[in-house]
């Protein structure tokens, strides 16, 4: 059978509160390609990170609070899930004020090694999405993008 | 969206120990119930303060950004802090990381 990649793509307001209907996205679909538990809540996490940093940054240049008239100006994440036979890839994609992806990806860090004084929690979602996911690119042009990949580890045929 | 019991969060005190239990999901949309919680319960430095995530199902880099500050907080204060009843996929977000050896109580003092 010859197989091509299915792609599900959503929208949501780029607000805190609908990184959880991401997550739940992303569970329907792994679960339906076969990944285990603990793969899903791998990417989960990831998923979330990089939702968080799109909402972040949709919102990087405005006061707070601003409120928009029509509900297509309102900024959104973009959600892409591009299923293929071997691997779950998720692209993240917002509209918001771009910034150098190359430097933020350079400053994902952990905390491994560090004084008390030196804790410092910027960085740490990055960081999060590289060690749960098997790989990650960011790039930015008008806006941000972010896609991670996972492969499905177990062997055989696919439903 | 937001439903009403996402996150909470409740306080025991016992004698020379303040035990906060947390519940449910601890994310960028409940960070600030979080935050606001903790910044008067580290201030507290007569007393152990304790977090118990036996009922935590989710933690994400915005709710280590906030154990961070309390680590930061109470050792700046010299007052103790640990974290018990760490779930494991909490566990392993936690190790990777590496904000692990700054929750169990017996501070890194090496560094």
């Amino acid at each position: 059978m010859l197989m091509k990649d299915d792609i599900i793509t959503i929208f949501v307001p780029a607000a805190a509160e609908y990184v959880d209907l991401a997550r739940l996205t992303l569970y329907g679909v792994a679960s339906k390609m076969g990944f285990s538990f603990e793969e899903i809540e791998d990417m989960k996490v990831a998923l979330s990170e990089a939702c968080n940093n799109a909402v972040l940054h949709a919102y990087g240049d405005m006061p707070e609070g601003t409120t928009f008239s029509a509900p297509e100006e309102q900024p959104r994440v973009e959600i892409r899930f591009i299923k293929q036979a071997d691997a779950l890839s998720i692209v993240v994609k917002d509209d918001g004020s771009s910034f150098d992806a190359a430097a933020v990806a350079r400053s994902a860090e952990s905390l491994h090694g560090k004084a008390v004084h030196e804790l410092e929690a910027g960085g740490l979602g990055l960081y999060l999405m590289q060690a749960l996911m098997d790989q990650v690119e960011v790039s930015s042009g008008s806006g941000t993008q972010v896609m991670m990949t996972k492969r499905l580890t177990k062997s055989g045929e696919w439903a | 969206m937001k439903s009403p019991d996402k996150f909470y969060l409740r306080t025991e005190n016992q004698e020379g120990r303040c035990t906060v239990y947390l519940n449910g999901e601890l994310d960028l949309e409940t960070a600030s119930q979080m935050r606001a919680a903790m910044s008067t319960l580290v201030e507290l430095s007569d007393r152990e303060l304790v977090l118990n995530l036996r009922d935590l199902r989710y933690i994400d880099s915005t709710g280590i950004g906030i154990l961070v500050s309390v680590v930061r907080a109470r050792h700046a204060k010299n007052a103790p802090f640990l974290v018990e009843a760490i779930p494991p996929n909490i566990r392993k977000l936690f190790d990777m990381t590496g904000i692990s050896p700054f929750l169990s109580g017996s501070s890194p003092s090496s560094y």
